[in-house]
């Protein structure tokens, strides 16, 4: 699994960067799915310090992290560069949303005037084909469908994450939602379900998603 | 044998239980408050129809609400119609209080459908809501109809609407379209319109398909009513296409015809002439419960449709 991330506009980073006045800058960048997503990881880190530089920024140090979603690794990883943070007017993370929040989570208690931005957009969970080919196929629903949908998710692959799909918008197994380019995600569910011959599964009437235990903040606690 | 009660709430309803073959027609408001233009087209096909579809923002293009369309047309034109209520722009707690607001208006016919996807529209930002489906729906209505509560809680006076859905006989692979129409029926569907059709044999197929699920079903055609029309939906309508040789009439009365009411008369004439065949193959069959017009704007067409199931 990778949350694949893409490149924000230089010009918009560095406009969140001067609107909060930042002139000294902390780089934390992601080792794992944002290195993958070539938007991290060391020649993010790289790139971002001389792009800073000639942009006048001070770079008071760049590291590369193996978790920076990971709150624990975070907090070992920016005691040892301590002096450094006291130095910074602000962090740029070269990662995904988690990276910022999860540095927010360990940074704010000490250091509550530094303000966390990040480099890039994250796109989705993705399935990776090979580097430079991502593709959304889950949107972590809670509810998982893929033991009666024959494996491919109706929530990520239908245009309108119908349950009962498909609808008047299939032309030919592809999708009314960019122009008929993609793939109708409930043809591709009718056509894997006959060849496991379970159709028996695609002619089940679903009840829609029920949104009371997807909730917002949602939290995963057992221990 | 055993009688059971069949309840009817509409003209509509009345009819398909008692096999009546019927037409309906199509109304589509614009993107307008002044519903005159719309009123004044209900008005001309009253007589021949016994109920007509409204429209409910097609192509994602935002008109004015189909509900209040609904109830504004029946009260100024005396039409009955279906009301088409999407699931595009409603959650299914709005969708709840409008079933009850649509009774109350005197709307006692809708047609449930998906709906065009927003990306598609004038209004492409607009979160795509889709919380309900064209199935759920349908058992939303019939809940609230038949045992009178929703998700189980009562409702006090509850509304009384007959529930239609759409079928697509075009659809390919036509299995996966024949085992929706089978959710459909589970759902409580009380009636079919199908999309546009122009394929004998293709619809004869379908039709024959889906007969176990015993819903009625009103075939959806299209009457062209100009050269620029039957151009314009074979090309801009995607999975219809119009057969050649109908382009290559009506191209002819464009071309070589030149006073206009001649041309009129000859497009009428030529519309006549391709669906009476058709239609009394698909009835002789035993395959359908009436016809479904989706040609808006040409109203003029309606007797001769009327002529073609009388006749």
């Amino acid at each position: 699994m990778v949350v694949i991330t893409t490149k924000k506009p230089d010009e918009e980073v560095f406009e969140a960067l001067n609107n909060f006045k930042v002139k000294n800058v902390l780089i934390v960048s992601c080792g794992v799915c944002a290195a993958l997503c070539q938007t991290g990881g060391t020649e993010g880190a790289e790139e971002w310090s001389e792009k800073l530089k000639e942009r006048g920024f001070n770079v008071s140090n760049a590291i590369v992290s193996d978790d920076v979603c990971d709150n624990r690794v975070m907090k070992k990883d920016l005691r040892k560069i301590e002096e450094d943070v006291q130095n910074s007017d602000g962090i740029l993370t070269l990662s995904c949303g988690l990276g910022v929040q999860s540095i927010i989570e360990v940074l704010t208690k000490n250091h509550p005037d530094i303000p966390v931005f990040t480099a890039n957009n994250t796109e989705f969970i993705g399935m990776t084909e090979r580097i430079g080919r991502f593709y959304m196929r889950c949107k972590g629903c809670g509810d998982c469908l893929l033991n009666e949908t024959g494996g491919i998710c109706p929530v990520t692959t239908c245009a309108k994450s119908l349950m009962n799909g498909p609808c008047g918008g299939m032309v030919d197994g592809k999708c009314e939602v960019g122009d008929y380019e993609k793939d109708c995600g409930w043809i591709l569910i009718y056509n894997r379900l006959k060849e496991l011959g379970r159709l028996d599964l695609f002619a089940k009437l679903r009840d829609p998603i029920d949104w009371s235990k997807i909730g917002h903040q949602r939290e995963v606690v057992w221990r | 044998m055993e009688m059971t009660e069949v309840k009817t709430y509409s003209k509509l309803g009345e009819a398909l239980a008692k096999g009546e073959f019927i037409l309906t027609g199509e109304l589509e408001p614009e993107k307008t408050t002044d519903l005159s233009h719309t009123i004044q087209e209900a008005k001309e096909m009253a007589p021949y129809v016994i109920a007509a579809n409204v429209t409910d923002s097609p192509l994602g293009i935002v008109t004015i609400n189909s509900m209040a369309a609904t109830h504004l047309i029946q009260k100024a034109a005396g039409l009955e119609c279906v009301w088409q209520m999407t699931v595009r722009d409603v959650n299914k707690l709005g969708i709840a209080g409008m079933i009850m607001g649509a009774h109350a208006l005197g709307i006692r016919n809708v047609l449930s459908l998906t709906g065009d996807h927003t990306a598609l529209g004038d209004v492409p930002e607009a979160k795509p809501v889709f919380d309900l489906d064209s199935a759920t729906l349908v058992r939303l209505v019939r809940e609230m109809v038949d045992k009178g509560s929703i998700n189980g809680n009562e409702i006090e006076a509850p509304p009384t609407l007959h529930v239609g859905a759409a079928a697509n006989p075009n659809a390919e692979p036509m299995g996966a379209e024949v085992l929706k129409i089978g959710r459909k029926a589970e759902a409580g569907c009380e009636f079919i319109q199908t999309q546009v059709v122009y394929d004998l044999d293709r619809t004869i197929e379908f039709l024959t398909e889906i007969k176990k699920y015993k819903v009625p079903v009103l075939l959806g055609i299209f009457p062209m009513k100009s050269y620029g029309i039957a151009k314009g939906f074979d090309t801009f309508v995607p999975g219809v296409s119009v057969p050649k040789e109908i382009l290559a009439k009506w191209k002819s009365v464009k071309k070589e015809v030149t006073d206009k009411k001649e041309q009129k008369k000859l497009y009428d004439q030529y519309n006549y002439e391709f669906f009476k065949p058709f239609i009394r193959e698909l009835r002789e069959k035993k395959l359908l419960a009436g016809i479904h017009c989706m040609a808006v704007h040409y109203p003029r067409i309606f007797p001769k449709l009327k002529d073609i199931i009388e006749n």
